[in-house]
């Protein structure tokens, strides 16, 4: 599913550069990733992502090699086949949690919401408990409500690959738990892929793999 | 990149920050409709006004200011001004020059204004009777077609004149008139007009009264003269507030009728020839004046045109510095969403869309400020004849 190659990553204006030899996950399986705070954990899911472009290397997502996509090919090939759980939420104030979940539809070419679709989003907000809430503004959420809405926007276009950014780092140990047999349990339904980035050892045991961002990544640059 | 999708975030954007978005249209609407609306009404002035004036070859009053006296004889407005005797018209009609018209346009009924004059004014403005019939006596009138719209009045219904100071007891007293006639629309102020014979003006200002027979009133209304020939009535006569066909034979007036007062002539000349030897003829005459309302209208809109050109470049440059600052706003929106378009990005929009996003809501914002001010500029073109009332008077 993922195979990633001699991948060399420098922010602008950074003299360390973030190298990740090789990395890869298979169709179906789930990886923990863990680390330190700053050695690399969100760069290497951005790189994965097509977020960021690497200096160097390879990034093969589903037998397409990302780094060399366009731009807007890069940002559609996520749209299609990427589901992201961001640690921030990224939800739009402005738009109800129901329109949030859909967003991701929308930006699609056709951007047409079908019953099915609407269906999903209902399906996802029964599991993850936000069904009253549907509705509403984010603005009017609890940080647990907007994480599980944050996660259903990531799940509700059944994408083969779901990226998660400590999508439990904001919540108590009951709706860590709840968000992440969620996440898995969405993720074997679909068979998908999942990366997800945490600190909470209590949850390793869950994922198919746990892998040290910093035994993955070897130091270079000057 | 899809517009369904784009329509969908950006109206939601608009509504989600609508104090915002009104503002902005608010803004903007101004922008478009304050020199639309002026220009189009001051041309809906002129062009009123114009026609009017283009309608009456001269006027003739006391000098003074030619534009009031001009507004006085079109459109019946300044009623305080200063009136001639009615001389002057008998004058101009004995010229053999031209056609006089007197018109006393000083008394109101409500908001309408009492115009005294003859037929020959209906005849001049052509008239068409949309009921009844011309005023044939003294008390009886015409009404233009707003007013028996206004009241609800037709022939045989009443017009009350009003009271010019309601504490002036030497003052002008209200006097009832029979509606004999209602007026077809002009489209013009004759609509708004109530049109008598000069006589009932001046009966309406105290120059002219009727009452009962001296030889019939009782010990109580005389006044004691020493002579049993000679009888004079005291003030407990009841004046007539009506002229009826049964006391309109008791009206009468005390001093000469061309002394009486008309605010303004209308002065039909002839023909060419006639208009310059009579227009000679007053070129010299100190306390009256002769005015072609269509060259005092030149000279009014010289002056309104000149004003407008100044208030026009203030608007733009008004509408120019509004733009910039909605310009800004959209800007300084941009970055104070660049977490929100940070969102749309890591999702999967390209910044093609995000630039799409910003410039659908600015168009959103532009296009519905325009359709607005259209809205409303048709809303005043409809409202144009009230307002042209309004400033014209």
């Amino acid at each position: 599913m993922i195979f990633c190659r001699k991948l060399e990553f420098r922010y602008p204006g950074e003299s360390v550069a973030l190298s990740f030899p090789e990395f890869s996950v298979e169709a179906g399986e789930t990886v923990a990733l863990i680390g330190p705070s700053g050695c690399g954990k969100t760069t290497l899911l951005n790189l994965i992502s097509g977020i960021l472009v690497p200096d160097e290397g390879v990034i093969e997502v589903g037998g397409e090699q990302i780094q060399s996509l366009e731009l807007a090919a890069r940002q559609s090939f996520r749209l299609r086949n990427i589901g992201l759980v961001p640690q921030n939420f990224e939800l739009l104030d402005y738009l109800t949690v129901r329109e949030n979940i859909l967003l991701p539809l929308r930006l699609l070419d056709r951007g047409r919401i079908e019953k099915a679709h609407e269906n999903r989003v209902e399906e996802l907000a029964e599991k993850t408990g936000i069904s009253p809430l549907l509705n509403k503004l984010p603005s009017r959420l609890s940080q647990g409500e907007r994480q599980r809405a944050a996660l259903c926007r990531g799940l509700v276009g059944k994408p083969p690959l779901i990226l998660a950014d400590e999508p439990t780092g904001n919540l108590d140990t009951d709706n860590q738990d709840r968000i992440v047999s969620l996440l898995l349990e969405e993720a074997g339904a679909l068979k998908s892929s999942v990366i997800m980035i945490t600190h909470e050892p209590s949850l390793y045991g869950r994922f198919d793999r746990v892998e040290n961002v910093m035994s993955l990544r070897m130091e270079g640059g000057e | 990149m899809n517009w369904s999708g784009l329509f969908h975030l950006g109206s939601r954007y608009l509504a989600g920050n609508r104090t915002k978005t009104i503002l902005l249209v608010s803004a903007f609407t101004l922008v478009w409709l304050l020199p639309a609306a002026i220009t189009l009404l001051a041309g809906k002035v002129e062009e009123h006004l114009r026609s009017r004036a283009d309608e009456t070859p001269l006027v003739l009053g006391r000098a003074g200011s030619a534009l009031e006296l001009t507004f006085n004889a079109l459109h019946f407005t300044k009623p305080e001004m200063a009136t001639l005797p009615y001389r002057e018209a008998l004058k101009v009609a004995e010229s053999g020059l031209a056609q006089a018209i007197p018109l006393y346009a000083r008394f109101h009924a409500g908001s309408h204004s009492i115009v005294g004059t003859t037929f020959d004014y209906f005849r001049f403005r052509e008239f068409d009777y949309a009921e009844g019939r011309a005023f044939l006596r003294m008390g009886e009138c015409v009404v233009g077609s707003a007013v028996a719209q206004a009241n609800e009045i037709g022939v045989g219904d009443y017009v009350i004149s009003s009271p010019e100071t309601l504490f002036d007891l030497a003052g002008v007293y209200p006097l009832k008139m029979t509606v004999c006639g209602v007026l077809e629309s002009t489209g013009s102020p004759d609509d708004e007009a109530v049109f008598v014979d000069l006589k009932t003006t001046w009966i309406i200002e105290g120059l002219g009264h009727g009452h009962i027979a001296a030889a019939e009133a009782g010990e109580d209304e005389r006044l004691e003269t020493g002579n049993e020939n000679v009888v004079r009535l005291n003030a407990s006569v009841v004046e007539y507030n009506e002229i009826t066909p049964e006391t309109v034979e008791s009206f009468h007036f005390h001093g000469e009728e061309e002394d009486n007062p008309v605010s303004a002539v209308i002065v039909v000349p002839f023909g060419a020839k006639e208009q310059a030897l009579i227009k000679g003829r007053y070129a010299g005459v100190k306390d009256l004046s002769l005015v072609e309302p269509a060259a005092e209208m030149d000279e009014l809109f010289e002056t309104v045109f000149s004003v407008q050109r100044i208030v026009l470049g203030m608007l733009v440059l008004v509408g120019l510095a509004t733009l910039a600052l909605g310009l800004l706003t959209f800007l300084l929106s941009y970055r104070l969403r660049t977490g929100e378009f940070a969102s749309l990005r890591h999702m999967g929009a390209s910044p093609r869309m995000l630039k799409a996003l910003i410039g659908f809501e600015a168009a959103f914002v532009f296009a519905l400020s325009i359709l607005l001010s259209v809205v409303l500029l048709w809303s005043l073109l409809s409202l144009a004849p009230t307002l042209i009332r309004l400033l014209v008077g």
